[in-house]
């Protein structure tokens, strides 16, 4: 189960938190922004051009949460339910931007494989499309290797680097820990795209951090 | 229903990571198919499915909820670890992956077809004993069909239920 | 007794790496994921990359998170105070 990196857990515990804020309790409404800006703003990038318009919309979309609260009803969990503020928002603003949005469905199309076909043996070979060489077992690299400040960065670069569709649901999906439900209805885009997305950026990471432990 | 499950010398499911409530004494607790991270429910092996899921640590599970058959193995709602089958040891891996390699020795030598390099020569593929089960199936199935491939496992399944005496 | 060739001779490791995701997600049916694992308990070579996938979202998941600006946190939280109960 992939934990989110930081914050308050808003999920369990939602009732609590909107009780909290209809009493304009200043400490949980910090602890909602700390929680949930990162997914607000990463659903946001699927939309808007740049990071500070993504900014304005976020800024927009908590005062759209504070207008709802009163009438917010437990049948989504807040983080589902604010994303989709955010998305509805980003939308409108959207229309006005020239250039084509990350989540055009052309982009999705295309074929990437997850891993070299080099890899993998001919058709005329023996053991037709079984590996050339087997991937290593990372599970005998030192826990110290894999979780050192050094591995963390060449991940935190390679998602930096992913083409903008892939790295915002990669993103929101283990970056941040949202369901495969939640983020497909954020960016409005269907189960399979999100999940080919998904994909391809983790198999692009991996093999970013394959040549980093191999080489 | 009680059947079988292959884990890793962990305790772990050996595709979902997950860490099961051993026995010790008395039955494990009750896992329910939604902690599984495929969402497909609790696997378990009926005496026929056990040669296709060779591992290192052999339990008794009992499964119940709703439960639907497949080719080669069960799907339940829920289940729980009732005892470790100690017999499935490493010598008992040993022996049993020794006796599928024979096996496949056997067909080959028998078989007017010609075999070429199909035994493993690495010191550790002769020792993987699921991989030997499924070479000498493989075998079979190359000389005679399907139907042999499913005779061949089904000696693998009576060499199993004899020596690790499941009931 | 059931066919089982098909489950046998099911996917080649080309096939495997893409289907991953699908097996991580939960997407597959019970017959594709019999399959899938079959060619895991037999193929190290896609057990390891199995692996490796799990591991990299997990690292992702050890990542901090793109927080907005203190500057828009400000912001936001005088918004909040103009908003809250008289």
């Amino acid at each position: 189960m992939i934990v989110p990196a930081g914050g308050v857990d808003v999920a369990d515990g939602d009732a609590t938190l909107v009780a909290r804020l209809r009493d304009g309790d200043e400490r949980a409404f910090e602890a909602a922004v700390d929680s949930l800006s990162p997914a607000m703003l990463a659903v946001a990038r699927g939309y808007v051009r740049t990071r500070s318009v993504a900014e304005e919309v976020v800024q927009e979309a908590w005062l759209g949460v504070f207008k709802g609260l009163d009438g917010f009803e437990r049948r989504s969990t807040l983080r589902i339910w604010v994303l989709q503020i955010v998305a509805n928002i980003a939308r409108k603003r959207a229309v006005g931007e020239a250039r084509s949005l990350p989540f055009s469905s052309l982009e999705v199309g295309d074929d990437e494989p997850a891993v070299e076909p080099e890899r993998f043996r001919g058709a005329d070979e023996p053991y037709p499309g079984g590996w050339r060489s087997f991937p290593t077992d990372w599970r005998t690299l030192p826990q110290t290797r894999l979780l050192a400040r050094e591995t963390l960065d060449l991940v935190d670069r390679a998602i930096a680097e992913l083409p903008e569709a892939q790295r915002i649901v990669i993103t929101l999906r283990d970056v941040i820990g949202c369901g495969a439900e939640e983020v497909s209805e954020a960016l409005m885009i269907s189960d399979g795209n999100q999940r080919v997305l998904l994909h391809r950026a983790r198999t692009r990471v991996r093999a970013r951090l394959e040549r980093y432990f191999d080489g | 229903m009680k059947g079988y499950k292959f884990l890793t010398a962990d305790g772990e499911g050996l595709f979902s990571r997950f860490a099961w409530p051993l026995p010790n004494g008395r039955p494990g607790r009750w896992v329910e198919s939604e902690i599984e991270p495929c969402r497909s429910g609790i696997h378990a092996c009926r005496k026929d499915d056990l040669p296709y899921w060779i591992a290192p640590a052999l339990y008794e599970i009992e499964v119940d909820g709703p439960i639907e058959a497949h080719a080669i193995k069960v799907v339940a709602g829920r289940g729980r670890l009732l005892r470790r089958i100690d017999a499935w040891d490493a010598a008992t891996r040993h022996a049993y992956g020794q006796m599928c390699f024979a096996r496949a020795h056997e067909l080959v030598a028998a078989s007017e077809d010609r075999f070429d390099d199909w035994a493993p020569t690495t010191e550790i593929a002769l020792t993987e004993s699921a991989r030997l089960g499924f070479i000498a199936a493989t075998i079979a199935q190359l000389i005679g069909g399907v139907a042999a491939h499913l005779e061949e496992r089904r000696r693998q399944s009576e060499w199993l239920v004899a020596h690790l005496a499941l009931d | 007794m059931a066919d089982s060739s098909h489950v046998e001779h099911g996917y080649a490791c080309r096939e495997v790496v893409e289907l991953v995701s699908e097996y991580l997600e939960g997407a597959m049916t019970p017959e594709q994921m019999t399959r899938f694992e079959l060619h895991l308990n037999l193929c190290d070579g896609c057990f390891s990359f199995v692996e490796q996938v799990r591991t990299t979202a997990g690292m992702a998941g050890r990542l901090s998170e793109d927080q907005i600006s203190d500057e828009m946190k400000t912001k936001l939280l005088a918004a909040f105070r103009d908003w809250g109960p008289e």
